[in-house]
């Protein structure tokens, strides 16, 4: 009979639900997270574009994360509180 | 804000019990205000260190103090949270952060007898948190501490985050129209810096339960059979380190597991560590840590990097890695142990499994293990660790974000600069061929060609302006449009190599990283791309080998 030293991490993961998806754009506002990957931006555009002129989206909030490489700040997670979506992009 | 010299303003807040605090009462022995946000990770940082310096200054520890720039509820969790034990005060009105005016937080203002600023400083920085705590733990005659140990894992510096009496009454927002954040933007507060955490858990297997399956099944190392970590095995670990088995050297990216000694110990023993090579395996878990290194990154990327292990000094001979004939594959015991436990603890503490949160396309040999010492007898030139400015009898280790190893073969060059053109041509080709700028890269110059490149006069730094000069991507590559690295064209630096129209392929010779190792016979060097370089990216951080 062996015991063993548990070489993991023993964190419980907390149960996370996702928030209550929109039942329509119509008229909400949309944040569009630039992960800061070339022409990033140009994606962006056209979505924002097609999102206000298809879809009746009242605002657009643009945000850039400083590095695709790694987790968005806090504070612009905060700035982005207030949206009812957001949709994050890449692309190179 | 308050420099060196002003006068320390007055001023009386209410502490957490709603008792008041005043400046002059406490006038006297130097005093430590520390202004912080309770949402601040930078604060969070700072909070164990001028816990620290309060445990340092015994009953004097009440001299250390916080203004919370929150409410009280928000303070409250915090100084739970940390188990602050040192008075923090409420500045709800921010009336006296306005009086100091520092514009972001942390902010400490060191207040010397006669109620003058002494230091003032923003931010979290080491060099200030010791300077304080020299300055305060002297004048009371008691011994001097490093608070801030230059190799805790925990970066030198770091920029905090807006003073609450700057910031905008109402939420900035990049659109016209302004909302108030909602309740829910409130996030759970993290301790970013645990000096402690809960002890492993311990499994007893059933007399019929083979330990080496039931450590792959149970997902200890899902991939490869490991070394069962037995309590006996993990005490006689625990047994030679000098540190409690509970103390955190630093959370795993990217899910910021807790890794205690005896979690890495435990994984040290299933990659088949001895005891002894802890000394060089803990400072590597602290290299991985530190945010420099951006694991977080390097573990979620589609990229193939994965951390390469350099080891610099004589603790690698001591301790027996090698560095010689073979280093790059399965040779010795250290190097593959020691690499084996790193990738062990970044799976089982880091949490990034293949296809899950590590998101690599292809993978990388290396995250077997990917571990060298630079080799030092056949090194024309200073070590590594010398050349990073430590000293001749230190010994250190480095982790680059590296991809594979491309092998460089030039047997006929008798030159040093025939040498350097033929690495040079695989340089260019490090990330892809057109993409120039945010690449790194390190260069493993086997002794032969160390001897080659030093009887010609070459010195270390040499190799690597040379490099730098004449690495570059021919301007005719760019006719491809809409291939990777034509879209950002425009930021290269056009130059002349060889009399043809080049883009530099570096920005600056510190993004090749030179070392000596390998065989004393054949002369294939070779180069190793990293991931994305720089503050962005994936930087090369070196850590002293030490207890």
């Amino acid at each position: 009979m062996s015991t063993l030293v548990n070489p993991l991490d023993e964190r419980s993961a907390g149960q996370q639900s996702p928030a209550p998806r929109l039942d329509s754009l119509e008229g909400k506002t949309l944040a569009l997270l630039d992960i800061s990957k070339p022409r990033g931006s140009e994606l962006l555009d056209r979505l924002e574009h097609l999102l206000k002129e298809r879809y009746g989206v009242s605002r657009i909030v643009r945000e850039t994360k400083p590095t695709y490489t790694k987790p968005a700040p806090g504070a612009l997670l905060e700035r982005l509180a207030f949206v009812d979506g957001v949709i994050e992009a890449l692309a190179d | 804000m308050l420099s060196p010299g002003d006068s320390a303003p007055d001023f009386s807040l209410p502490g957490l019990d709603g008792t008041d605090w005043g400046l002059t009462a406490a006038a006297g022995d130097p005093l430590l205000v520390a202004f912080i946000e309770t949402d601040c990770p930078t604060c969070r940082l700072t909070i164990p260190y001028l816990k620290r310096l309060a445990e340092a200054l015994g009953p004097n520890g009440d001299r250390v103090v916080a203004v919370s720039q929150d409410g009280g509820e928000e303070t409250k969790e915090l100084v739970e949270a940390y188990d602050v034990s040192f008075p923090v005060l409420l500045d709800v009105d921010l009336d006296v952060s306005r009086s100091y005016d520092p514009p972001s937080v942390p902010a400490l203002f060191l207040v010397g007898r006669g109620g003058r600023i002494e230091l003032s400083e923003v931010g979290f920085h080491k060099g200030d948190l010791n300077s304080a705590a020299e300055k305060m733990l002297s004048s009371l005659g008691l011994p001097v501490l490093t608070v801030a140990d230059p190799d805790d894992g925990a970066p030198a510096m770091k920029p905090g985050c807006t003073s609450r009496h700057l910031e905008s009454a109402v939420p900035v927002s990049s659109g016209e129209v302004t909302v108030e954040p909602t309740a829910e933007a409130t996030t759970e507060p993290i301790d970013l810096r645990p000096e402690r955490a809960p002890a492993a858990s311990r499994v007893t297997l059933a007399d019929d339960e083979g330990p080496y399956e039931y450590c792959m099944s149970a997902g200890f190392s899902p991939f490869l059979p490991v070394v069962p970590p037995t309590v006996e095995r993990v005490d006689t670990f625990l047994a030679a380190i000098p540190h409690p088995p509970d103390r955190v050297v630093g959370l795993v990216p990217p899910c910021y597991g807790p890794a205690t000694i005896e979690k890495i110990v435990a994984n040290a023993v299933m990659a088949g560590c001895k005891p002894e090579y802890m000394e060089v395996l803990i400072p590597v878990i602290k290299a991985a840590c530190d945010e420099r290194f951006n694991l977080h990154g390097v573990q979620a990327t589609t990229h193939s990097a994965t951390p390469l292990i350099i080891l610099s000094g004589s603790a690698a001979a001591r301790l027996g890695f090698a560095s010689g004939a073979g280093v790059f594959g399965c040779v010795a015991r250290a190097n593959s142990s020691v690499g084996r436990a790193l990738q062990l603890v970044m799976a089982n503490l880091g949490g990034a499994l293949p296809g899950e949160i590590d998101m690599s396309a292809l993978g990388n040999p290396g995250r077997f293990s990917y571990c060298v010492a630079e080799n030092h007898e056949e090194s024309p030139w200073e070590p590594l660790h010398v050349e990073l400015g430590f000293g001749q009898d230190e010994s250190t280790v480095t982790l680059f974000a590296a991809g594979g190893l491309t092998e460089v073969s030039e047997h006929t060059a008798r030159t040093g600069a025939g040498v350097l053109r033929t690495i040079a041509a695989t340089l260019s080709m490090v990330w892809s061929w057109r993409r120039c700028g945010r690449v790194d890269a390190v260069v493993v110059l086997c002794p032969e060609h160390a001897a080659t490149l030093s009887s010609d006069g070459f010195a270390k730094s040499d190799v690597r302006d040379f490099l730098f000069e004449n690495t570059g991507v021919p301007l005719r590559a760019f006719d491809h449009e809409g291939t990777e690295g034509t879209q950002a064209r425009d930021s290269y630096e056009e130059v002349l190599i060889d009399g043809e129209p080049h883009y530099r392929k570096f920005k600056d010779p510190s993004q090749i990283g030179i070392i000596v190792a390998g065989g004393t016979a054949g002369k294939f060097s070779a180069v190793m791309g990293g991931w994305l370089t720089g503050a962005e990216g994936s930087q090369i951080v070196t850590y002293p080998v030490k207890w």
